[in-house]
């Protein structure tokens, strides 16, 4: 039996190994890199000189407001963000839900935003929507009788407009997946629900939402971690600004190993950022697991 | 139930939701269409507010980015686009063959991580491989950048040829190793021709997140290897210069056009990927 494992072992290897060697190098070995520089302080411009400053780095993360906003700051818009997705996608699927004629093609077109770059919607938002005096955002404000705001470059209203972006560009995502989700349920139970005389909402909460239930943590995952790394469609938007207003946690290591070339202190800050999204990866992965009792 | 052409409850319902997804349809791609037209408007109808439908259209805009140097980024993010997801391909597939077919203890341990990676923050990356690449002096080259962006397509071909791989049937293997096919054979002239359109589908989805990332190039790409997302940002204008509309406008519509062409081409295919990525 164990001689039969072995040469399992011996034949996958031959496939596997060159996919482990550049994912050592591109990925294993840059994280290490990243949490053993995150001990020492370093300039990005004299990579020579390393100062050994164990957790000094990380003690001055937490008693840096700007860092600790941050963390507030990565939260709020992953929240909202995700929350507004997850809404909108799945409302839209339910909408969807029900065949009608060109179907295909409307899901069709729906993948077109999405398949763009995310800097180049960025773009197109900040520069025809939100721009303050030619924008169209302002112009539709003004119609009925409201002086918008300066979008990017004021306080709440940068992270609105980030958001808004955010959920323009990633809702047709949780649509899609929704839209399939849906599509493969069986259709007895929803219609059975239906002869019981359950009104179209409480079937949706009663029963499709419980049944989409794998879909729906896993769809959360997936948004939450893209969300939470967010780092194109704001650095396009406000580069960070206005102050640190929408600096996400991204945007925040990368401010302060290039602007600031503090790179030790860069790499302890990403370092926290991944333990973070790690554990709450796993708070929401843990009860799934346990109920089932065996991963995916 | 209901009849067709009559008024009740039932065809309202009907209407009102077809309705719906016309508005929902039109909302996404509002701004898509509207950088469409800004492309092809002058100068002066781009200011203009409230902004016009109508107007005289000009190809002036693309004029102007074919002078801005289009074509150097264009052709750096097709080389670094293409190269990284090609070597993906190279390696990715046969792992995610080995992944499916031999039953070997921490292969759940390997795929978590795969897709890991795939979740990770790719800022913690971006640091260690700046350092990493000024130390080998490759910063700015395409070979650096092609193998940075390894990061972003391998763990796609991964995760799903391997699952492409575990829809194939293992008898179709075992009936060909009866034969006396080598276990490569099998591999290359059985298995991976039955997941051709799982690939094709792969490499299409690979090829759109090379095409569109920013961080890394970002950081990485320094002067000679910018691709095309990093060369759109210039004609933001700083806080100082004016915002260059028609260039961006044209620009940002001749960086979409690839990928959207090729999704439009493959969609019902490209869908289940998307999908699949995230919910598999």
């Amino acid at each position: 039996m164990a001689n039969k494992k072995n040469f399992e072992w011996q034949k996958a290897l031959i496939y596997i190994v060159p996919s482990l060697i550049v994912l050592f190098i591109i990925a294993i070995y840059p994280t290490i890199h990243a949490i053993w520089s995150g001990f020492w302080d370093y300039h990005l411009h004299r990579p020579d000189e390393w100062v050994f400053v164990g957790f000094q780095n990380y003690l001055k993360l937490f008693l840096d407001s700007r860092f600790v906003s941050s963390i507030g700051t990565t939260f709020l818009f992953t929240f909202v963000s995700v929350a507004g997705t997850m809404v909108f996608g799945f409302l839209m699927a339910l909408l969807f839900q029900k065949s009608f004629k060109g179907k295909n093609t409307a899901l069709a077109l729906l993948t077109i935003p999405m398949v763009m770059a995310p800097v180049v919607s960025a773009l197109i938002w900040r520069v025809f929507f939100f721009e303050p005096d030619v924008g169209i955002v302002n112009w539709l404000l003004s119609l009925i009788g409201i002086s918008g705001p300066y979008w990017v470059s004021s306080s709440p209203w940068a992270l609105v407009a980030a958001i808004t972006v955010n959920v323009w560009f990633m809702t047709p995502f949780v649509m899609l997946i929704m839209e399939a989700a849906l599509s493969g349920l069986p259709d007895e139970t929803i219609e059975a629900a239906m002869i019981d005389g359950a009104g179209y909402w409480k079937r949706v909460w009663h029963i499709i939402i419980p049944l989409l239930k794998g879909t729906i943590i896993f769809t959360l995952i997936f948004r939450i971690t893209i969300d939470y790394r967010m780092f194109d469609i704001v650095y396009t938007m406000t580069r960070g600004g206005p102050a640190f207003d929408t600096e996400l946690l991204s945007l925040w290591v990368y401010n302060v190993a290039l602007r600031t070339f503090q790179m030790g202190y860069a790499n302890a800050g990403a370092v926290v950022m991944m333990i973070l999204i790690g554990i709450t990866c796993l708070l929401i992965v843990l009860p799934v697991i346990r109920k089932k009792g065996e991963l995916t | 139930m209901s009849r067709p052409g009559k008024l009740n409850k039932a065809n309202i319902f009907e209407m009102l939701r077809l309705l719906l997804i016309v508005i929902v349809v039109f909302v996404v791609l509002f701004p898509v269409i509207w950088v469409l037209l800004a492309s092809f408007k002058s100068p002066g109808d781009l200011m203009r507010v409230p902004p016009v439908i109508i107007f005289e259209p000009t190809l002036i805009n693309y004029d102007v980015v074919a002078r801005e140097g289009f074509l150097f980024y264009f052709r750096n993010s097709a080389i670094v686009a293409i190269t990284s997801v090609a070597l993906s391909l190279l390696v990715g597939v046969p792992a995610a063959f080995g992944l499916s077919r031999f039953s070997i203890k921490g292969i759940g341990g390997i795929m978590l991580y795969v897709l890991s990676v795939r979740f990770m923050p790719y800022i913690i990356f971006a640091l260690p491989l700046f350092f990493l690449m000024s130390r080998l002096g490759i910063i700015g080259t395409h070979g650096g950048l092609i193998f940075v962006y390894i990061i972003i397509s391998l763990p796609i071909v991964i995760w799903l040829m391997k699952s492409f791989f575990d829809s194939v049937p293992r008898y179709i293997d075992e009936a060909a190793a009866l034969d006396g096919a080598s276990q490569f054979r099998v591999f290359w002239q059985i298995v991976l021709p039955c997941a051709l359109p799982g690939l094709a589908t792969v490499t299409i989805l690979s090829l759109i997140f090379a095409w569109n990332e920013y961080l890394f190039a970002l950081i990485l790409s320094g002067r000679d290897a910018q691709t095309l997302t990093v060369g759109l940002t210039r004609f933001l204008g700083g806080m100082e210069t004016a915002v260059r509309w028609g260039m961006l406008s044209a620009w940002s519509i001749a960086v979409i056009t690839p990928v959207v062409l090729m999704a439009l081409l493959v969609n019902r295919q490209l869908r289940r990927g998307f999908t699949s990525i995230a919910g598999d």
